[in-house]
């Protein structure tokens, strides 16, 4: 049984219609991520969850209960803002206890108790008298994080919350949310641009374009399977060869000819289309190695060096357009030289044909 | 030469101010150098002269009252102007701060005009009072639509995201948050309002303020040192409320954890 369920969610603003038909479902415990572009609905459709924004269409229902009109204040969700929104005048502790405030079961006592509580799970234990000014990007995100936790909401929504910190504190809450959420065991529902942290994080992601859902899958699957051209390209790296299909056999440029049932995609139709597939699964071969399965030929036409690893641009014979592959480095093996010939090991099984 | 322009500029500026209290204490009647001796008569008369009184508590009950009446409106209005988006709001915005612009000598006859020959009201501190509002509001506005453009709409979204009502949130969130400004906005007014002259004189009727009253005492010699006195006195209350005003702003600034730029001090 799902605990949020939209239907036919439309939206409109004046003539823009910024969600087309949201249909989702998503779970108790669940972390979710809302992955796109900017301008995409993402944070719109996060609104519409949380109640800030009424639905042109559509039903929202959050634990069997109907919310469409339900204001936010009312509604058993909770939210942490992509600017944290900490309220200034305030100490750390009167933040997070800010909506215990019309909680009438509870006595000062066990309000103070249930903030201690929610600090510490932050890790902002014995920050609770500080002035919230002075806190660090992190620890605001981490105080507004106990400030909606505090409540223990159904559902915790978050809006693109690590975008305003450094890569290294980002990594680093990208680890601790995943720790909370299941902590706590509440569905957390992520927006996010950033598709590496939707990756990490989620549980499920929906990737969206233009007011809809693209795609909406597992994070491997959603790598691992893209259902359009657009959404391989936005999650990771693609490379994309120009194709032909007839009879059930595919041409491939710089690959060659391919039976349609060793790819892994649906049917397609016969004429022009397009073979993809990610850096990681083909293979340069170094000298002296060889390969069981199928190789294709071509010049190296462009290295970058990671450290652990290495980009290659390859021009395969036959092919305009240079794929990228990334190799792990080993030890005692030399990185090969822009204009090397290069053989690249493939395998049909990584291939994704696109309609 | 930069130099020499800017002390001289400060003595053209601040001299004229530093003579009140040379001849408020002076006890010659003639406002003129030599000095002729040390006296405190001046503020003894101040302290007798019942006209003075009653026009001072006229012009402070004047002044409080468009303080308080020009800074609600100026809450609405730039509530209104920073957060939502309605038909015709630049055009409703500029008819709000015209008069900032529109030469008081007008909106003083204009009014006259209105309230005797149309209404044929009498003349009374309400009318003075209603013109007051009406050139003070546009100085609110304009100080908390800075107060009100400075606040995260995030933040009024997170305190009913939290279970607060529109009603609530406004007084445990909003409110804090733009106090400074409402009491930089109330002094700014009351200040305005109680130098406030063409309007006043044209506006009184039998009560009159504390400008429109020293302008009566002009006319007659003797009362200019009693001028002077009066005078020093209330430079000192300007520059009392000049200190709190600031304070008030940039203890404000530090509370919002912001970085303070520009101001009057």
């Amino acid at each position: 049984m799902s605990l949020i369920s939209l239907r036919g969610i439309e939206k409109y603003y004046g003539t823009y219609h910024a969600l087309r038909g949201i249909d989702l479902d998503i779970g108790a415990g669940e972390f979710f991520s809302l992955l796109g572009p900017s301008g995409c609905g993402k944070t719109t459709l996060l609104r519409v969850i949380a109640g800030f924004e009424g639905v042109s269409e559509g039903t929202v229902t959050i634990s069997d209960r109907d919310m469409t009109r339900v204001p936010p204040n009312k509604r058993p969700t909770n939210m942490v803002f992509q600017s944290y929104a900490i309220f200034p005048h305030l100490t750390v502790a009167q933040n997070v206890a800010f909506g215990l405030r019309r909680r009438s079961d509870l006595n000062r006592q066990a309000k103070d108790t249930l903030v201690e509580e929610a600090l510490d799970m932050v890790g902002l234990g014995g920050f609770g008298a500080r002035a919230s000014t002075a806190l660090s990007g992190g620890q605001r995100q981490r105080v507004a994080l106990a400030r909606a936790l505090v409540l223990r909401p159904k559902v915790l929504l978050l809006d693109e919350p690590l975008s305003a910190l450094d890569k290294k504190m980002r990594e680093q809450m990208q680890v601790e949310l995943i720790r909370l959420q299941r902590q706590v065991g509440i569905t957390f529902i992520l927006v996010t641009h950033d598709q590496e942290e939707a990756l990490v994080m989620s549980d499920r992601i929906a990737v969206m374009f233009d007011g809809k859902i693209a795609q909406l899958a597992e994070a491997e699957a959603l790598y691992r399977r893209p259902v359009s051209r657009r959404v391989a390209e936005f999650i990771g790296v693609m490379n994309f060869l120009p194709a032909t299909v007839a009879d059930g056999v595919v041409d491939a440029q710089g690959l060659g000819k391919i039976v349609v049932e060793d790819l892994q995609s649906e049917a397609t139709t016969d004429g022009e289309t397009m073979v993809g597939f990610r850096p990681e699964t083909a293979t340069l071969l170094f000298p002296g190695q060889d390969s069981e399965g199928r190789v294709a030929r071509g010049t190296v036409s462009e290295v970058v060096y990671y450290g652990d690893m290495t980009y290659y641009d390859v021009r395969l014979d036959g092919c305009e357009r240079p794929v990228r592959i990334s190799m792990r480095n080993v030890f005692g093996r030399p990185v090969l030289d822009i204009g090397a010939e290069a053989r690249l090991a493939w395998s049909p099984g990584a291939l994704t044909l696109f309609r | 030469m930069l130099r020499t322009y800017v002390i001289a500029f400060l003595i053209f500026l601040y001299a004229p101010i530093t003579l009140l209290p040379v001849f408020a204490f002076n006890s010659g009647t003639v406002i003129a150098f030599p000095l002729d001796g040390f006296t405190l008569e001046w503020f003894a008369a101040l302290r007798t002269n019942r006209e003075l009184h009653s026009a001072l508590a006229n012009s402070l009950t004047v002044a409080g009252t468009t303080a308080v009446i020009s800074v609600l409106l100026g809450l609405m209005a730039a509530r209104a102007n920073v957060r939502y988006r309605f038909p015709a709001k630049a055009a409703a915005m500029g008819l709000v701060m015209i008069p900032l612009v529109l030469p008081e000598i007008i909106v003083a006859t204009s009014l006259l005009v209105v309230v005797v020959q149309f209404f044929g009201w009498s003349l009374s501190l309400v009318t003075v009072v209603a013109a007051h509002v009406l050139i003070c509001t546009p100085f609110a506005v304009a100080i908390l639509n800075a107060s009100f453009q400075s606040l995260d709409p995030a933040l009024e979204e997170a305190a009913i995201d939290l279970g607060e009502t529109r009603a609530s949130t406004f007084r445990l969130v909003t409110l804090p948050l733009v106090m400074p400004g409402i009491i930089a906005s109330l002094l700014i007014c009351f200040t305005i309002s109680l130098d406030e002259f063409i309007i006043a004189f044209f506006l009184t009727g039998s009560d009159t303020t504390l400008p429109v009253y020293i302008w009566s005492l002009l006319r007659f010699p003797k009362q200019l040192p009693i001028i002077m006195a009066l005078g020093t006195l209330l430079v000192l209350a300007s520059i009392l409320i000049l200190t709190l005003a600031e304070w008030n702003r940039r203890r404000g600034i530090a509370r919002a954890g912001g970085s303070d730029s520009g101001g009057f001090l």
